[in-house]
């Protein structure tokens, strides 16, 4: 490494501009919402009344906050699992060799392109308890037709399915690419030793999936968990009566709707505490089964 | 050749910098951020921008769109904060608290020398409702109050008589149950703005919502909704969605779609919704008064919508104040206030608006417009009526909403939503009085 650089200063000149990023956007913006989240803050005149960590005490004794976590945790588990498994089955499928394959495969991808704002309109289109698609399917079919504005459970089926959906070209493209990957001389090594398809993928093809799959686990983890604002701003706004109420939507409503900027970024700090120790959890302990071939 | 490129360029550049000096000399430019969508949005850039700007070539007004109404008041916040606000933002009127408590405004009557508008011409509970301790705060401008809208075709085959929509809540009861036993539709009722509704429910039948004369004689400290009218009032709507009677459509506009599908019979609404809904309905649509809860006393109902509110910024030149002006007096004229009017529903604000439009026999035409002036004008002026000013509205807005979703799915009693959600409302005007001292 000595001497690839005819002077000390060039490489602090090539780092810079990523330190002076991180810096302006990153470590500045976090050491002010850890201040603001110990302050009462005037949103007008800026003025700070210092009060230690009475935020925290106030939003982990509230239950509003307890139940957001709880809603959060539900929804993310259900997301990723909906998510993951269907998109397992969709890769598998698109993996065969059909006429048009190549259609089939950029209809799976598509809903990824889609943005929140436009993927949650066509959801809440669907569901209109009045007008909707799917409202009036299932009135001419099944006689009944739930109204999720009035149905807490549903309002967060609606949002887990919709939230599902938008993953699901992400993760289909990733599941083909490691179903690609995986050498089809094993397989039908596999088939010849006389396993049924369905051993053949337990026991051979989803091993050699598990780095893709543990990648997709934590990624879509952090999609459910903090980026799903847009889809629940535009579906639900969190309710009916907090029922879709996840985390990052709370903090929304404190900071930029109710302007408690105090106690919104003592939620933003909680929330960044909770993505560090879930990204190690998994490291640690998911990222052990992980078999990197 | 390259050189000679750059050396015209920069040239050019040099040019413009010189010029820009002298254009800035050209008319007073003044923002007024709004939150006016849908067919309130020609209405406000094309009909009043423009219009003004015609009027006045000195000076320049340029709207611009910020989204919803809590968006707006976010986002003005934030300006305020770096410094560099709009000179007019529309705040809605539970936005009114905040807005005084800002330090960040000019009140309208510090604004305006005497005489130059006559403020005593406006619609009296407008005028009132803007007015706090004697003191103007904000220039009254979209002005609305929540009116029942009906579909008519719906009562003619329900065998209703569609001239002689529901009084009071007995009767709108009973309507309904017609309605969807003859199959007419499938819901009798539906709130836009649920919470407002409620809040409208304790003004119209003369019941405060908030302590200290509903937050008019001091900063509220305690909200009353928890009360045994609020109970009573949440008991006979949880009824009215348990037996299928509401169908509750989520918020703000919403559920405007259940009613203009011709779902649900009825629809308690803001007025500013009358073009959109006329426009939009396949069916003869009545306008009618709220109706009462039988044996409570009679108030009035109460004024939503929102004002305009003039910003200081890091302090305003005497022109940019004079535009200001100006543009406030534009917006006065019984012609403009009138054709606002026309273009949304919104109440024409002053009585020479008023008197233009009865020479021009538009009440006549358009009896749907009428409902809502008259049903302001009947009732007692009372603390209770004038409107409720709560710190932190918005937020308290929220709660109440979410209170009702939790009365209508069945998550709680109506009596233990009532109490949960005014503990909520009570912490948040702590707090909020705390920030503000």
């Amino acid at each position: 490494m000595e001497g690839r650089y005819p002077d000390r200063v060039l490489p602090y000149v090539l780092v810079a501009p990523s330190v002076i990023i991180v810096l302006l956007f990153l470590l500045i913006p976090s050491g002010e919402a850890l201040w603001q989240s110990l302050s009462r803050i005037n949103p007008f005149s800026g003025q700070a009344t210092f009060l230690g960590i009475r935020n925290f005490v106030v939003l982990l004794a509230s239950e509003e906050y307890r139940h957001s976590a709880g809603v959060s945790v539900v929804f993310t588990a259900a997301t990723v699992v909906l998510s993951l498994s269907t998109a397992l089955a969709m890769a598998l499928l698109a993996n065969q060799r059909l006429h048009g394959i190549g259609i089939y495969r950029v209809a799976l991808i598509w809903p990824y392109a889609l943005s929140p704002a436009v993927a949650g309109t066509i959801w809440a289109l669907l569901f209109e308890p009045s007008t909707g698609v799917v409202t009036y399917l299932l009135r001419e079919t099944v006689g009944v037709a739930p109204n999720w504005m009035m149905s807490g459970r549903l309002a967060l089926l609606v949002v887990v399915v919709a939230a599902a959906w938008k993953l699901l070209g992400y993760n289909v493209v990733f599941f083909l690419a490691g179903l690609q990957a995986v050498p089809e001389e094993l397989t039908e090594a596999a088939a010849v030793d006389g396993a049924p398809p369905w051993r053949r993928f337990w026991a051979v093809t989803f091993p050699l999936l598990s780095p893709v799959t543990f990648f997709l686990l934590i990624t879509n983890s952090l999609y459910a968990f903090f980026e799903v604002f847009g889809l629940i701003d535009v579906l639900t706004q969190g309710g009916p009566a907090r029922a879709t109420d996840v985390l990052v939507y709370k903090l929304y409503r404190d900071g930029f709707v109710s302007i408690n900027w105090g106690l919104a970024s003592a939620q933003s700090v909680l929330l960044f505490v909770l993505v560090a120790a879930l990204t190690i959890f998994q490291f640690r302990y998911a990222g052990r089964r992980v078999f990197y071939s | 050749m390259r050189w000679r490129c750059a050396a015209v360029m920069l040239v050019a550049v040099l040019a413009l910098a010189l010029v820009g000096p002298v254009r800035a000399q050209g008319p007073v430019k003044i923002t007024l951020w709004h939150a006016m969508g849908g067919a309130r949005y020609e209405a406000i850039t094309k009909g009043i921008a423009e219009g003004f700007n015609r009027a006045y070539p000195n000076y320049t007004l340029e709207p611009l769109f910020t989204g919803s109404y809590a968006e707006t008041l976010t986002k003005g916040i934030a300006a305020i904060r770096a410094g560099n606000p709009p000179h007019i933002v529309q705040v809605y009127e539970v936005g009114t608290q905040t807005m005084i408590d800002s330090g960040a405004i000019i009140p309208v009557t510090d604004m305006v020398k005497p005489g130059e508008i006559n403020f005593a011409e406006y619609i009296d509970p407008i005028l009132k409702y803007y007015t706090v301790r004697g003191k103007l705060y904000s220039m009254p401008f979209n002005s609305s109050t929540a009116i029942l809208y009906y579909n008519k075709d719906v009562f003619r085959r329900a065998g209703l008589d569609p001239e002689r929509p529901p009084q009071t809540f007995d009767e709108l009861e009973q309507m309904g149950r017609q309605i969807i036993r003859s199959g007419a539709a499938r819901g009798a009722v539906t709130f836009g703005w649920p919470a407002w509704i409620f809040e409208q429910m304790f003004a119209y039948h003369n019941k405060a919502y908030a302590n200290n004369e509903n937050g008019r004689a001091g900063r509220a400290t305690k909200v009353l909704f928890d009360q045994p009218f609020g109970v009573y009032l949440a008991s006979r709507w949880a009824a009215w969605a348990k037996e299928g009677l509401l169908i509750y459509g989520g918020r703000e506009y919403a559920p405007n779609r259940a009613f203009l599908a011709g779902e649900v019979a009825m629809l308690m609404q803001s007025t500013s919704q009358v073009s959109t809904i006329q426009q939009g309905a396949k069916f003869a649509v009545g306008t009618a008064f709220l109706p009462r809860i039988p044996g409570q006393p009679r108030g009035k109902s109460v004024i939503g919508g929102a004002s305009l509110w003039v910003l200081k910024g890091r302090g305003r030149s005497q022109a940019e104040l004079d535009a200001i002006v100006a543009f406030f007096k534009y917006l006065n004229q019984a012609a403009q206030t009138a054709q606002w009017h026309k273009d949304t529903g919104y109440f024409p604000a002053t009585q020479s608006a008023v008197k233009l439009l009865e020479a021009e026999g538009w009440f006549t035409k358009n009896p749907n417009f009428l409902t809502a002036f008259r049903q302001i004008q009947v009732g007692p002026d009372t603390g209770a009526t004038r409107g409720v000013l709560l710190g932190n509205f918005v937020q308290i807005r929220d709660i109440t909403d979410t209170m009702l979703e939790r009365i209508f799915s069945g998550r709680m009693t109506p009596a233990e939503a009532v109490r949960v959600s005014a503990e909520e409302a009570n912490k948040v005007l702590e707090e909020y009085n705390q920030t503000y001292k």
